[in-house]
């Protein structure tokens, strides 16, 4: 319908511009994160949440829909919806993670929407986000990341820091038991600037040095978020470490398996650890045919679901809590058919 | 004779669009027609049409200009990077950042008109992405909130509301005052003139006399000066400031609104009245595809055949015109003998 709608939309404007299109004559110059451990494969129901007879018309404005993680929030989102009928979700997103000032103008749009009863944000700069929903009385609750604002009643997620956090020192472990003495770590970063990068690098680099190793900052290597950079990226580090490095971290699966590839055939990276995140399904793939070694993941569905439920609990006059903690885990090769097949699950 | 052009300047065919998108809007969503929606839309529409101006020069000279976006971006972030050094003047803050913008601009139009860069599409992609790494090394790669209100008075503020925000939005007042001025300057004065004559024939006017360098040059100068202006307007809007944000393609709508709005990229034309309902058409379109819950791939599948729409309009028009010319000058030209035979 929404498709229809959208073509209807050009058409119209299609139509519009070809009725007066042509004709001129020449004006010549003149101007005329989350879900506790992977094995949850289904989030608690909220008791009475949604139970009522009152129906609600619940927001959802993420960071984007175009990306495989994003879309299990999209999923959890509207399964919410589909099991309470008098709640009706609707889910939008900007179409990249980068697209601030998409995503500040979906929200404002929506602040002024007199028929949305309440919001989930997954906030693409937190502060920005602040100032557009200064003033607003109907529950608003944050996913994902977290947003400083008294207008939140809630924040459902991990955070990015704490689940890189996880993974850093999942992977030094791993490290060790393959036998690195010295535990050096390099990052291949996403955007440069970007919250959600510099969150994770924090953490990555956090986790690395509680379990004894060292995180190279002075290397890190930036490839946008791109596993074509990626692979100029680990080609470089190669270069320049030729004795092999203990932990690859990167800032997403897509970079994490491109640097798995380009090291694949190095002796001396034989036995390095590469870390990814968001344990989405190719990472998964790819941790089952031995390339990418593990992934950080959060659980999107848990948490789509359970922040409608929170917006919903709200609505009936409920208290939530400040934070709901979703939790992270880590997929390996132990664990990693089995996420693939939770996974393929959610958006069936 | 601009038959179907209203006296602005600006297509019918557009504003019909504009009217027609309202309506069907209007009835699939009631909130469309909503004071606050209006409102919000005039306020989406800000930063684009302070972008699409210095775009719309640099269309009419036959250029573009695709650093409007990161210049912004860059601006800010330099408004941010001085602010946390200590200054907190917002009036000196944003007379730096147009200077700055204003410079970029300057750079972007000797690269040029003096070191002879080929074609300003090189010239200012090279130049997004300078900025865009400058944004990120002034700010050292974090973001900047907690702007003197002076410096987000333009992009936040709004008059005739309850509250500091609900009324109508100044930032749109300023971009109305400034096209109603680059109007005027452009149908009205010489160099506005010489303009659309770079763009028409840039030979033929350097012939004629007038320093086509120059007249580039001002261009691309004008366009850093409104960019830093959309920059300030972004630091109000969303109270921040943020390198990473360069990257995004802002330049991309700033084209479509100009190009919808009538422009060519083969130079010559273009008004600011049709770049003013080209911003807008992008406003209602963002805002619609929100109201309805549109997904984002749909949206860019959507605003991708709009531009395409728009640019093959014109590829179109220009065909018209070729013909109506040839038809003219044929029909004088039968017109001369007839007479001749009379004689």
């Amino acid at each position: 319908m929404k498709k229809f709608l959208a073509l209807i939309l050009t058409l119209a404007m299609a139509l519009s511009l070809a009725a007066c299109g042509g004709g001129d004559k020449p004006a010549d110059s003149a101007p005329a994160d989350n879900g506790g451990d992977q094995q949850q494969s289904q989030p608690a129901d909220s008791g009475s949440s949604g139970g009522g007879d009152e129906s609600y018309n619940i927001s959802v404005i993420l960071k984007t829909t175009a990306s495989e993680y994003w879309s299990y929030v999209v999923a959890g989102a509207e399964a919410y919806g589909k099991d309470h009928p008098n709640v009706t979700v609707k889910v939008k997103g900007a179409t990249s993670e980068t697209a601030y000032d998409e995503q500040l103008n979906m929200i404002e749009t929506d602040m002024n929407n007199a028929d949305i009863d309440g919001y989930v944000i997954a906030p693409l700069q937190a502060d920005m986000v602040t100032t557009i929903i200064a003033g607003q009385t109907k529950p608003i609750v944050a996913v994902d990341t977290d947003i400083d604002a008294p207008e939140v009643l809630s924040f459902v997620g991990t955070g990015n820091e704490a689940a890189a956090k996880l993974g850093g020192e999942a992977a030094a472990k791993l490290a060790k038991e393959r036998g690195w003495e010295e535990i050096k770590c390099i990052e291949i970063c996403g955007v440069q600037g970007d919250s959600t990068n510099e969150a994770r690098k924090a953490g990555y680099k956090a986790g690395i040095e509680a379990a004894g190793g060292t995180f190279l900052e002075d290397e890190t290597q930036y490839a946008n978020a791109e596993a074509n950079q990626a692979v100029a990226c680990m080609e470089a580090i190669m270069q320049n470490h030729p004795e092999g490095i203990a932990v690859i971290c990167a800032n997403n699966d897509d970079m994490a398996m491109a640097a798995a590839r380009t090291a694949a055939g190095n002796a001396a990276y034989e036995n390095t650890v590469f870390l990814g995140f968001d344990g989405i399904q190719s990472a998964c793939n790819s941790i089952l045919a031995g390339e990418e070694t593990m992934s950080v993941c959060q659980e999107g569905y848990n948490m789509g679901y359970e922040s409608v439920a929170s917006v919903v609990r709200a609505l009936q006059g409920e208290t939530l809590d400040e934070f709901v903690d979703a939790g992270a885990s880590i997929v390996d090769p132990d664990t990693a058919q089995a996420r693939l097949e939770q996974l393929q699950g959610y958006l069936a | 004779m601009t038959k179907k052009k209203s006296g602005a300047g600006v297509q019918l065919g557009t504003v019909l669009a504009l009217v027609v998108m309202c309506a069907f809007l209007a009835i699939a969503d009631k909130n469309f027609y909503s004071y606050s929606n209006i409102m919000s839309i005039f306020k989406q529409t800000a930063f684009n049409a302070f972008l699409a101006v210095g775009m719309l020069l640099c269309l009419i000279t036959a250029g573009i200009d695709l650093s409007v976006g990161a210049n912004a971006i860059f601006c800010a972030c330099l408004m941010g990077a001085l602010k946390n050094a200590g200054l907190t003047n917002g009036i000196l803050l944003m007379i730096i950042a147009v200077l700055a913008g204003g410079l970029m601009g300057l750079i972007n139009g000797t690269l040029l008109t003096r070191l002879h860069l080929p074609h300003p599409f090189v010239s200012t992609l090279g130049m997004k992405n300078v900025l865009w790494g400058l944004a990120l090394v002034v700010t050292g790669n974090q973001m900047i909130n907690n702007f003197p209100d002076s410096v987000t008075f333009l992009g936040y503020r709004t008059v005739g509301g309850s509250t500091p925000n609900n009324g109508f939005p100044v930032s749109f007042i300023v971009v109305f005052v400034l096209y109603i001025i680059m109007h005027v300057f452009l149908t009205r004065t010489a160099l506005g003139r010489s303009i659309y004559c770079a763009g028409g024939n840039i030979e033929a006017t350097r012939l004629s006399g007038i320093n086509t360098a120059n007249v580039l040059t001002f261009c691309y100068t004008l366009s850093g000066i409104t960019a830093a202006l959309g920059g300030i307007v972004s630091v109000g809007r969303s109270g921040i400031c943020n390198g990473s944000m360069a990257n995004y393609a802002y330049d991309t709508d700033a084209i479509a609104a100009c190009i919808i709005g009538g422009a060519s990229f083969t130079g010559g034309k273009g008004t600011m009245a049709g770049t003013m309902v080209g911003c807008l058409i992008i406003a209602v379109l963002r805002n619609g595809f929100t109201l309805l819950s549109i997904d984002s791939s749909v949206q860019n599948i959507v605003l991708g055949l709009v531009i395409i729409l728009a640019v093959f309009m014109d590829v179109v028009r220009a065909g018209l015109e070729a013909k109506n010319r040839r038809m003219a000058a044929a029909a004088k030209q039968e017109a001369e003998e007839k007479e001749k035979v009379a004689k």
